[in-house]
């Protein structure tokens, strides 16, 4: 079944805390509701669990393939032309070091800027129910559920004191 | 900060986002007359293709000009965009919020004016690829890894690649709320598009704290590199005088380092001036990159300093012959006059003086003069070095730069300037969630009469504490 | 309610816990920890002045040998060097964020300070030196330019580098009284017997009003400015007339630079293991905490990570261009006999802490900074001796006259050590950490004042659902 996506918008923080406290007692899980800001809180400021995520893996990742690609060019090339100049050996550690040393850090940098963009779930093809008065400094409250659920979700986004406004999306 | 206007979220969208959404009168006039100037240089540079480097003063034995001057002076100047948002985003400095994205952003621009000027320089740019890119395009011949001309590009293409990354990523709240504020339904589209869908999640917001953090921290290496890395386009040979000696590395970045936060001081005032941010830009903002350049400034005369005693402690008379013509002699001697004055002797001893640092008009031209004596030092590390390079007095030459050349260094200028006009009519320059940020953490504390300013700070995660050591 | 947040201006005022029944618990806990000296104190005291006088045997042996003989100097200077390395350095960790406002120093800076009076010691050690340094009549190369100018007296480098040596341990007692007078205020009124006396005679006066704090803020600044300056001098100074002078050929602008960050990365790794001990052995688990080791995990971090790129600065442009005298130099220092002593240091100083302290739970840790830190600190005595012994190896052998080294001329062993040697190694590193221990019985090792200055500016409060820390900053 396609599923639906409703948002509450709050004026205050504790009220978008409240929310939250209403959408858990009426049975939604973690993954079902965010909070939307336009800004970023202190971490737990709604009462939220800390994001889990696996960002440190992918400069490491990447530092290993930019490093192997790095060595790869430095003594391919060199063994590929072995051309002796200003009398250093054709296998210079010196010079391949500081290529493979722009390598690695090449990939590890880009391989952060992949992770980023994965771990923060982008890039996201359909914004489901958004508001624009979320950059204006609304907070939001959306959950994500089943068609037969959303009036549930209503209720509880309402017993925390919206704006007066419901607005409802496809995920 | 000691100064602060605190401002709605609603407020911070309309002056910061004002002239991107609209296009303020003096824009258009100003993008013009670069534009301009962009063209006349790159006009310059194809008559130069056409009739070959003749046209310029490089002759035997001054094989470098200002071209390379001009080279090692962008990718300093480039080196302060990062230094300033990486290290001030690492120590948590509350007075880099706004100026982070405007310096990154001057990083990228003065990297690719940075490369554009040695491509000019060789003459037939599409060669270039024969001997940096690691394919075998003719006869068996790979490039030469061991030459630090293949250094340079492997450092300064990874910290463009990486300098844009960082900015994107950044940008990426910023272009959310543009999305949020177009009007025009094509414009809207477009931001949208940009923007990956970013809508403010806590996971979104902490990959973004740990993105400028992470970042930063990878970054920063690559910083000190890049710049060491051109400076061994001129330590590592034996052949020129002055050129020979181990410090150019740290030299030449601490170098970089007060040219380009010089540059940036620059970019603050203009900012103020041209688009009315004063209530984000304030003296006090000033007054801390004031400290910081008393600081960079004292340590790069100190390394100066260094450069200068090691050449004479050699007791190479061609070595002392070379610091002679560097700073006695016509045209040097006078130029290297200016370059001491105006990087050091004028500027320091001003912005040791409140009045001076929280001044946005002494602090724009202070630091305009920092500019013109760090571009004069390059020119007196490369040219008169050159000049003397070999030992048969015959062979030793002038140089005199060419129209051509005056009018491509000028069109680095004006491309750099341009560069920031049009990214600033299409991305805000100062980071709004950066600003909000800082007003949503601010608080205030009240010691007797007086009032403190605060703010948040995320330190450790709590569950550290209560972990038992 | 608001009806439109997006007006909303807010600068919430936060309360701070600053009663005076705060501050007396911070200063009666801190005191409290400062009066008690326990039994396996005196031990470990006793331990290091059996050291220490196991040193003093050295020394004097050392000096009874003479100075003629300048090739078995080379441990001497290096012990010299070590010390000036590691303990004047250590107080750059008290100036350098007290400048910048960081909070985070607070109860580590007077640990960092106290270090200084181990430059008293070092001192001692430097007297010799000024009889084994040759003249400048030798025709060495020098800063001096000696031939180059008329009328430079040719004992330019023995004035210049004491004056400098002297002028930087005045500097570093001077910023560890005007650091510890509110403390000895704090002795006079509320310590008992020779703590009382002497905190009062060494508070002068000092009765907290506002121009006194005015004054103490102000010169703690600018003595701290000329410290930093004085030692980059000092660095300069050791590095050049000491060091590079002796190897002909070794033309290295960029070490003394090189020499004054080694210092500094020796100071952080100091600060991190005294730190360490006090916190675990001394009592002050309370007040020295997770934040002062990630703090100094990350300068440690980056330090090392600079190691590296000067030490390869200077190596690059001198191997890369082939000069016989460079190549010479290298062979000396790096290549040659010196070559195992060298990949050892390499992975102390530079490999372990890039690939530990690289990872976040290492840093936030309390061992893994102090392994590292003692990682650095044996690198670091290494490199010094390194480096050190083979310039004096070379200053004592014929060629030292010359303008350039010959590779043949390097010397192919590693100059060994003498008993005295040892016997001076060990005792003045025991004499320093023992003058440190000493020290602490009168100067409180953690700062009190600065703690209580602390409760002016730090609060925890409740943010909606979770608990932050707010900071302020006064100036």
């Amino acid at each position: 079944m396609a599923k639906r996506s409703v948002l509450g918008l709050y004026s205050e923080e504790d009220s978008a805390a409240d929310a939250l406290d209403n959408l858990r007692e009426a049975g939604f899980e973690e993954g079902d509701y965010e909070i939307l800001t336009g800004v970023p809180y202190p971490e737990g400021t709604f009462g939220e669990a800390e994001p889990e995520h696996k960002l440190y893996r992918w400069p490491l990742i990447g530092a290993a393939c930019g490093f192997t690609i790095a060595l790869l060019i430095t003594a391919g090339t060199e063994l590929a032309y072995p051309l002796i100049t200003g009398g250093k050996p054709i296998l210079s550690i010196p010079a391949m070091a500081i290529i493979m040393y722009e390598g690695s850090m090449l990939g590890a940098i880009i391989f952060t800027i992949i992770g980023i963009i994965f771990e923060s779930r982008l890039p996201r093809i359909f914004m489901g129910a958004y508001s624009e008065k979320i950059t204006e400094g609304h907070i939001g409250v959306t959950v994500t559920t089943e068609e037969t659920r959303t009036d549930i979700a209503e209720t509880a986004l309402n017993k925390a004191g919206t704006d007066g406004e419901i607005i409802r999306g496809w995920e | 900060m000691q100064e602060h206007t605190q401002l709605s979220h609603k407020q911070i969208n309309e002056d910061l986002l004002k002239d991107v959404l609209t296009v303020p009168k003096w824009w258009l006039p100003a993008v013009s007359f670069l534009g301009l100037v962009v063209l006349t240089g790159l006009g310059a540079f194809f008559f130069m293709m056409y009739h070959g480097l003749g046209v310029t003063g490089l002759n035997r034995p001054v094989m470098w000009g200002v071209f390379i001057a001009n080279f090692v002076f962008w990718i300093g100047i480039s080196h302060a965009g990062i230094m300033i948002s990486a290290i001030l985003r690492l120590t948590q400095a509350e007075w880099r919020r706004p100026i982070t994205r405007a310096a990154e952003v001057m990083t990228v621009f003065s990297l690719i004016a940075a490369l554009h000027t040695p491509l000019m320089h060789v003459g037939r740019p599409w060669r270039v690829l024969y001997w940096i890119f690691p394919y075998d395009f003719s006869r068996g011949i790979w490039p030469n890894v061991r030459s630090p001309f293949v250094w340079d590009p492997s450092a300064v293409g990874t910290y463009l690649i990486a300098s844009s990354l960082f900015v994107f990523v950044c940008l990426l709240p910023d272009i959310a709320i543009l999305r949020d504020r177009a009007k025009k339904p094509i414009v809207k589209k477009i931001y949208a598009q940009m923007a990956l869908g970013f809508r403010g999640t806590p996971r979104q917001w902490k990959l973004q704290i740990l993105a400028g953090i992470l970042l930063s921290a990878l970054v920063l290496p690559v910083f000190v590199s890049v710049h060491s890395i051109v400076s061994w386009d001129f330590a590592v040979l034996i052949g020129v005088e002055g050129w020979h000696s181990t410090i150019f590395a740290p030299y030449f970045i601490i170098g970089a380092i007060h040219s380009g936060v010089s540059a940036v001081a620059m970019l603050m005032a203009l900012s103020v001036w041209l688009y009315g941010l004063d209530k984000y830009i304030k003296p006090d903002h000033f007054d801390a990159i004031a400290r910081l350049l008393i600081v960079v400034a004292t340590t790069w005369f100190f390394f100066f300093f260094l450069e200068w005693v090691y050449a004479l402690y050699t007791l190479a008379p061609p070595e002392i012959a070379l610091r002679e013509l560097q700073a006695f002699q016509w045209p040097y001697g006078p130029l290297f006059a200016i370059f001491i004055i105006t990087s050091f002797v004028i500027p320091v001893p001003l912005w040791l003086f409140k009045r001076v640092r929280r001044s946005v008009v002494w602090m724009f031209w202070t630091t305009v003069l920092v500019n013109i004596g760090m571009w004069l030092e390059r020119f007196l590390i490369v040219i008169p070095g050159l000049i003397r390079r070999t030992h048969m007095t015959f062979d030793w030459g002038t140089y005199h730069p060419s129209i051509v050349e005056i009018l491509i260094v000028v069109e680095t200028f004006a491309f750099v300037c341009l560069g920031m006009l049009l990214f600033a009519k299409v991305l805000p320059l100062i980071p709004l969630f950066d600003v909000k940020e800082g007003m949503v953490n601010r608080r205030l504390i009240k010691v007797g009469r007086r009032v403190i300013p605060a703010t948040i700070r995320e330190g450790l995660p709590h569950h550290y504490y209560e972990k038992k050591q | 309610m608001v009806n439109n947040p997006g007006d909303r201006v807010l600068e919430p005022y936060v309360e701070t816990d600053n009663s005076v029944e705060t501050r007396k618990a911070v200063s009666d806990g801190l005191l409290g920890i400062h009066n008690i000296t326990s039994n396996r104190f005196w031990q470990f005291a006793a331990l290091f002045g059996i050291m220490f006088i196991f040193g003093i045997v050295g020394f004097v042996w050392k000096l009874s040998l003479g100075f003629d003989d300048k090739s078995t100097w080379g441990y001497y200077v290096a012990v010299f060097a070590f010390l000036m390395t590691t303990s004047s350095a250590a107080p750059m960790v008290a100036i350098a964020p007290r400048i910048a406002n960081s909070h985070w120093r607070r109860p580590i800076s007077r640990a960092a300070e106290i270090w200084t009076l181990a430059g008293c010691l070092n001192l001692i050690l430097y007297i010799p030196l000024i009889w084994l340094l040759p003249s400048l009549e030798n025709g060495r190369r020098s800063l001096w330019f000696y031939g180059q100018q008329e009328g430079v007296p040719a004992y330019s480098p023995h004035i210049w580098a004491t004056l400098a040596i002297v002028g930087l341990v005045l500097l570093g007692l001077s910023l560890l009284w005007l650091s510890t007078l509110p403390d000895f205020a704090v002795l006079r009124d509320q310590g008992e017997g020779w703590k009382k006396k002497w905190g009062g005679k060494l508070a002068l006066g000092w009765r907290g009003t506002s121009a006194q704090w005015n004054w103490q803020h102000h010169r703690m600044g600018v003595v701290g400015a000329f410290y930093f300056m004085m030692l980059v001098f000092v660095h300069f100074f050791i590095s050049v007339e000491f060091l590079m002078v002796h190897v002909p050929g070794w033309i290295d602008s960029l070490y003394p630079i090189t020499h004054a960050h080694n210092a500094l990365q020796a100071g952080v790794a100091t600060v991190m293991l005294t730190m360490f001990f006090l916190r675990q052995f001394g009592g002050y688990k309370d007040y020295i905490g997770l934040d002062q080791f990630w703090g100094l995990g990350k300068l440690l971090l980056a330090l090392s990570l600079l190691w590296f790129w000067f030490w390869f600065s200077s190596f690059n442009v001198f191997w890369y261009g082939g000069k016989p005298s460079e190549q010479a130099v290298l062979e000396l220092l790096v290549k040659g006999p010196y070559l195992y002593l060298f990949i050892t240091i390499f992975i102390l100083v530079f490999i372990l802490p890039w690939f530990t302290m690289i990872w976040n739970p290492v840093r936030r840790s309390v061992w893994g900074p102090a392994i590292l830190a003692t990682s650095v600190l044996i690198g670091t005595l290494l490199d010094r001796i390194r480096l050190y012994v083979a310039s004096w190896d070379v200053a004592g052998r014929s060629m030292a006259k010359e303008l350039e080294m010959k590779m043949q001329d390097v010397p192919t062993k590693i100059q060994t050590p003498g008993y005295e040697d040892i016997f001076i190694m060990v005792g003045f590193i025991a004499g320093s950490i023992l003058i440190f221990m000493l020290a602490t019985r009168l100067i409180p090792a953690v700062n009190l004042w600065e703690q209580k200055e602390m409760l002016l500016y730090k609060a925890e409060i409740q943010f909606h659902r979770t608990k932050v820390t707010v900071m302020g900053k006064s100036r």
